[in-house]
């Protein structure tokens, strides 16, 4: 039952942020014919002098190049952008609140005078998130090939599969971030807000240091660029979770209510 | 049931940043009986109970509730046998009331169906509602069910009719008087309600500053304790009284009344000597035992005047 209590607390945000990605995901591939038909203005303005001296037209060409079959069309615009900024903010969102929110608004004694512990009422709200998680990492990229044909397009099962794992590997990593900080404070906005300016960090690092490309591996670049999934990528996405989750655990262990 | 502690703790300290909540909290609790835990605001109830239920730490001191201490995988047998009600009376607002009921039960696989059903129609709660439209009435009459419901042995109530009006304190009393009586389990409960204490407990304990000031049978401490008034033709004299086992003096006008403990005799016998024209020894109530517990500076034999 404390499955089903965790479901009810995260109901709402999970629904709506499976809708929307899913929305996302098959928007992008109802403008696939809209943006080919772009694509000749496109390279026109990257040719423009303007574009050229500012560098913007390599970035311009190179976009392009990509997005010139449905494949690289997709990774660029769903995989590469929406899903993994939409993504990451969603895991956030799911990832806060739980037993010191309780607390604010009162209900939290009742929860703590149910004879279990309180590492199993973190596990309860962290099995559930993380499937919830898994289902709005899952279901918007299997929602392409499903699409792809009624535009005449193809994309396969295993790449959406591959895309999808590649995506809530990395989630869990912001996840467990957003539930660590969720023992430390005992509104849902802090957690929030920090959890989301540490990612929007390291975006902006990982364009100076490589090695923090925490999102290259969540939108599956190099598995889009050589078939092969990012296994060290996912083994220290794993490991940092992990230890997220369990300073989560010992702080709420440590914790008066 | 046997009458050895079901609440034990000895020395118990809790100290929150810089505000000590206990300081050496000694405190039993018999088994079987209704036992009411009296203090005034910020005296440590609330903190008690919450170490005792494993939801703080203690600083330092021990605290057993069935023999068990309360952190760690014994927290959870304690928290097995035992059914809690905050003050808040806060539960899940997302929840109907038949859908934390259905919560609540999944825990206790000694739970009371009959006892559910029963309190569902004497308390008049609609299973369908969602919690967050219930008053604030109903929510404690939920809660009370969700705990009467339990199959508990220990009831740990804190401040059980706070928020309530008369007639809604006392329904749920009776409740919990009929529920004790017929399922011998032990009430533990906080109040500031003197009146409610006095008409349900057996046992009580005072607590003031984090210490237990007064503990005992209830019977035994109205025989303990009594009041003695003096009564003089003219104004009353300014007294000192010396004997062992006097609490508070008070003179109005003609009148001195003495608070007096244990040693009442040998109060009786130095106040008589002052030759009062009437002198009579009565019965005190719960409340006035309680007022000279938490007034310190009543503690000491200090002639008033309140004049």
């Amino acid at each position: 039952m404390l499955w089903h209590k965790a479901w009810l607390e995260t109901r709402w945000r999970f629904i709506i942020a499976l809708l929307i990605l899913t929305v996302l995901a098959g928007g992008n591939v109802y403008e696939y014919l809209a943006t080919q038909r772009l694509l000749p203005q496109a390279i026109a303005t990257a040719e423009t002098p303007a574009a050229q001296a500012t560098g913007l037209g390599g970035a311009i060409r190179e976009a392009i190049e990509i997005q010139k079959d449905f494949r690289g069309y997709i990774w660029y615009q769903t995989f590469r952008q929406n899903l993994t900024q939409m993504g990451v903010f969603f895991a956030i969102l799911l990832g806060c609140g739980g037993l010191l929110h309780e607390s604010s608004k009162g209900s939290a004694l009742f929860t703590l005078s149910l004879p279990v512990t309180r590492k199993q009422l973190l596990g309860a709200r962290t099995g559930t998130g993380l499937a919830q998680l898994f289902a709005i990492a899952m279901v918007p990229p299997l929602a392409i090939p499903i699409l792809a044909p009624s535009i005449g397009q193809h994309f396969t099962i295993v790449d959406a599969l591959a895309h999808g794992i590649c995506i809530f590997v990395v989630a869990a990593v912001f996840f467990s971030l957003a539930a660590f900080l969720s023992t430390l404070f005992t509104d849902i906005w802090r957690p929030l807000l920090i959890a989301i300016a540490i990612a929007c960090g390291i975006a902006i690092l990982s364009t100076v240091i490589p090695q923090l490309g925490i999102f290259s591996v969540m939108n599956g670049e190099s598995y889009f660029k050589t078939g092969s999934l990012p296994w060290a990528g996912f083994l220290t996405s794993a490991v940092i979770a992990t230890a997220l989750l369990y300073s989560a655990a010992e702080t709420l262990e440590r914790r008066d209510f | 049931m046997s009458n050895g502690p079901v609440i034990e703790t000895a020395g118990l300290w809790k100290r929150y940043e810089d505000v000590e909540a206990l300081r050496g909290l000694d405190l039993q609790v018999p088994s079987g009986s209704i036992f009411g835990f009296l203090g005034k605001n910020g005296a440590g109830k609330t903190t008690t109970i919450k170490v005792l239920l494993g939801m703080a730490r203690p600083s330092r001191g021990e605290a057993r509730v069935f023999g068990y201490a309360p952190s760690g995988h014994d927290g959870v047998e304690i928290r097995r046998r035992t059914a809690f009600v905050s003050d808040e009376k806060d539960l899940y607002d997302y929840m109907t009331v038949a859908e934390i009921v259905a919560f609540t039960r999944s825990f206790y696989p000694r739970w009371r169906a009959d006892l559910e059903q029963q309190y569902l129609r004497k308390f008049d709660l609609p299973p369908g509602r969602d919690i967050k439209s219930l008053s604030r009435g109903m929510r404690t009459k939920l809660a009370m069910l969700l705990a009467l419901c339990r199959g508990a042995e220990l009831l740990m109530l804190d401040e059980p009719t706070s928020g309530l009006d008369p007639a809604m304190a006392e329904e749920v009393l009776q409740a919990l008087v009929g529920h004790v009586a017929a399922q011998e389990s032990t009430v533990f409960f906080s109040s500031h309600q003197l009146a409610e204490v006095e008409q349900i407990a057996d046992h009580v304990a005072i607590i003031d500053r984090g210490q237990t000031v007064v503990s005992g049978a209830l019977d035994d401490l109205r025989a303990k304790y009594q009041r003695i008034r003096l009564v003089f033709d003219g104004n009353a004299p300014e007294i000192r009284v010396h004997a062992p086992g006097t609490h508070r003096v008070r003179r109005q006008g003609r009148v001195i009344t003495v608070l007096s403990s244990s040693s009442g005799d040998a109060v009786i016998e130095e106040l008589r000597g002052y030759r009062p024209s009437s002198f009579e020894v009565s019965p005190v109530s719960l409340k006035d035992i309680f007022l000279d517990s938490v007034r310190a500076e009543d503690r000491h034999v200090v002639a008033q005047s309140v004049a």
